[in-house]
């Protein structure tokens, strides 16, 4: 007798996808596969080989080094994993090849079906200039400023001139860009220059494209965008909105739906905004339309992405809806069911991401190992990560932790049980951006939700100093643990000395094994 | 079990007088992870480390903390006075990755605090600052170079004396 309900189920839309990503994505992916009763294969880096998405698939190909170029940046390599496995389709995830519409004709040229919008639709979109003169054509308000690059040498005088007249402060965005890279504000028009030359190094490093166009800074603002899914047949439907204002280095770290303190009208304004974006161009996918929400309720187009955001889940907790499964199913030609155009979202849900980054240190990434690790569990709580315990982390991969979601029956709820489970939560090793967090679910401004995206240079600031009732405690702890019984911890956890790197740890260990 | 002075890792090291009256409950005593309770109330913290060094992390924040004897202490205080003269310093990388843009040249004064070069990793681009004024003595990269965690990016010699300064 078989274990499986495969049988109980409508046919599954494909009989085997292959993953092209890891971490918690790849997990939260395969999980999606499996329910759905398609089979999974996963692909892995040298590093990765005894990572959870390859324990979690069926079936695992090893795609090269540890170098995201060397593997999951590498077409080829995940194409021929794909044909070697006999996957009927590839799901890509976020980041990675994601977007790499190159990699989305490789795959379809292969015979394999890309869980995403056609190869075409992530050219137009990939670039943010052309998208934003798409959206002016579709009548879509964007962000005033320019519709052409911003060519030429920074000192030259008509350059400056037109920056002048959009009017300072400005924001310096890379036309290839995302996560924040090559972006720069400029306040004063001496600085013009420098930044102009910066956001161009950034984003030729980053994106291989060092093309910079220019808007005015709209402050304050919220980010606001809007979930879509599109179906092979015409079928649209924006499933809510989420308030994603909580940013650093203009990266997400919080995310929420629905959106506090925003009105029916202005809503439905945004999700019509997002529906023209998005029939300016052909997909069948989930989708996301990105806008700024200034303090009047203006709304001004930012970009928008045809693939699986990092905060779906505050989507999926909301609306009931598994935005993977339906990425599949659409792929596969199923139609959006009519029940979507009305749905009605319940609750409130909070997604707050653990990073391995030092808040007290501008948010840097910092470099380690997990020693300790302990997520909450309990009603409303969902965990979405690649860790089960204490783990390395490869520097060469996103220090994203794990993503903490909640739902509650509304937001002042969600906010109690958000920290509750921070409450609950621990990890040792390294500093995360925990503290941060637990910090937050306590801060007036956001607990009012009347904040914006200057929350955390406004109210965090550098983060408040170490309150002395937390020094007495850590001294206690500490003062016990070395008086007890028991010499010292493991090694592994011996060999931490503050004021070290967990770099210099790293070395040090390794110098000790060998 | 007097004796034992606790004191704050990040500078000036101030004296901590240990919460009276705390109790910790292994968790999992492997990885460090604990309950920490007191009268006024309880937490979970991770303590890692060991002899005089410590890390606590409570509410999401790593604290260190050295736990001493007096004669660790005299020891210590030995080694930090032969330790802190006022001749080079070795700026290194703290992360590896690739130098991106190099503001400063052999010879120049900075300032504290000036950004001396850029480096790209883990995605983000990291600027490298003066830790305190002085001269540029050497600058052992160039653009383009990829370096490892700890190796010489910039060596900071004295400033020499202004005349009549």
């Amino acid at each position: 007798m078989s274990l499986r309900t495969d049988a109980l189920l409508a046919a599954p839309p494909f009989r085997r996808v292959l993953v092209a990503n890891r971490g918690e994505i790849a997990v939260r992916i395969l999980r999606a596969c499996r329910e759905l009763g398609i089979e999974t294969v996963a692909v892995y880096s040298d590093v990765d080989a005894d990572a959870l998405h390859v324990a979690l698939a069926d079936h695992a190909e090893r795609i090269g080094e540890a170098a995201p170029r060397s593997s999951y940046l590498d077409i080829d390599a995940v194409v021929a994993a794909g044909l070697r496995s006999g996957a009927e389709a590839v799901h890509p995830g976020y980041g990675f090849v994601s977007e790499n519409a190159a990699f989305a004709r490789a795959v379809e040229t292969a015979g394999m079906v890309f869980v995403g919008p056609p190869a075409a639709t992530l050219e137009a979109l990939g670039n943010k200039l052309a998208a934003r003169r798409g959206a002016v054509a579709a009548g879509v308000p964007v962000v005033p400023g320019l519709t052409v690059a911003l060519d030429g040498d920074p000192s030259d005088p008509t350059l400056a001139d037109q920056v002048a007249d959009i009017g300072y402060p400005v924001m310096l965005k890379a036309a290839a860009g995302g996560g924040g890279r090559g972006m720069r504000r400029v306040d004063d028009p001496a600085d013009l220059a420098d930044a102009l030359a910066a956001a161009r190094r950034e984003a030729h490093s980053a994106f291989g494209d060092g093309t910079v166009y220019v808007e005015r800074l709209i402050s304050p603002a919220r980010h606001v965008e809007v979930q879509l899914l599109g179906d092979r047949h015409g079928g649209l439907v924006a499933l809510g909105e989420r308030d994603c204002s909580v940013q650093r280095r203009h990266q997400k770290l919080v995310e929420e739906s629905p959106a506090p303190g925003i009105d029916d009208a202005t809503r439905a304004a945004m999700f019509e905004s997002a529906r023209a974006v998005a029939r300016t161009v052909e997909f069948h996918n989930a989708a996301t339309v990105e806008f700024l929400l200034a303090a009047d309720g203006s709304h001004y187009f930012l970009e928008m992405n045809t693939r699986l955001q990092v905060e779906h889940g505050v989507t999926e907790l909301v609306t009931g809806i598994d935005l993977v499964a339906w990425q599949l199913r659409v792929a596969a030609g199923e139609r959006l069911p009519a029940s979507f155009e009305t749905l009605a979202p319940r609750g409130h849900a909070i997604e707050v991401r653990l990073y391995a980054e030092d808040p007290w240190n501008d948010f840097r990434p910092v470099a380690g190992d997990v020693t300790a690790w302990r997520m909450a569990e309990g009603p409303g709580i969902r965990v979405d990560t690649a860790l089960t315990g204490p783990a390395q982390l490869p520097p060469q991969y996103d220090p994203l932790l794990a993503k903490l979601l909640v739902h509650a029956d509304d937001r002042a709820a969600a906010i109690a049980r958000l920290r509750r489970a921070l409450d609950e939560t621990a990890i040792g090793g390294v500093q995360t951006d925990h503290g941060f967090l637990r910090w937050l679910t306590d801060d007036p401004a956001f607990a009012a939700g009347v904040h914006d995206t200057g929350l955390i240079p406004d109210r965090w600031g550098a983060g408040p100093a170490l309150p002395a009732a937390a020094a007495r405690l850590a001294a206690a702890a500490a003062r016990e643990v070395r008086l007890s019984a028991k010499t010292n911890l493991p090694p592994a956890v011996a060999l931490a000395r503050p004021g070290d790197s967990a770099w210099a740890r790293a070395a040090r260990r390794e110098a000790v094994d060998r | 079990m007097s004796g034992f002075e606790t004191r704050l890792t990040a500078a000036p090291a101030e004296l901590v007088e240990p919460e009276p009256g705390v109790a910790l409950t292994w968790l999992d005593e492997a990885t460090g992870l604990g309950r920490l309770s007191w009268p006024g109330g309880s937490r979970l913290v991770v303590v890692e480390g060991g002899g005089t060094d410590w890390w606590v992390t409570l509410d999401g924040r790593r604290i260190g903390i050295s736990v001493q004897s007096w004669r660790e202490r005299v020891l210590a205080e030995a080694v930090v006075s032969a330790t802190s003269h006022g001749g080079p310093v070795d700026i290194s990388a703290t992360l590896p990755g690739m130098v991106v843009a190099i503001g400063v040249a052999e010879g120049d004064s900075v300032v504290e605090g000036q950004t001396l070069l850029t480096i790209e990793a883990m995605k983000m681009q990291n600027e490298v600052r003066a830790p305190r004024a002085g001269r540029v003595g050497q600058v052992a990269v160039v653009t383009g170079t990829a370096v490892a965690m700890g190796a010489l990016l910039v060596r900071l010699v004295e400033e020499e004396a202004a005349p009549g300064g």
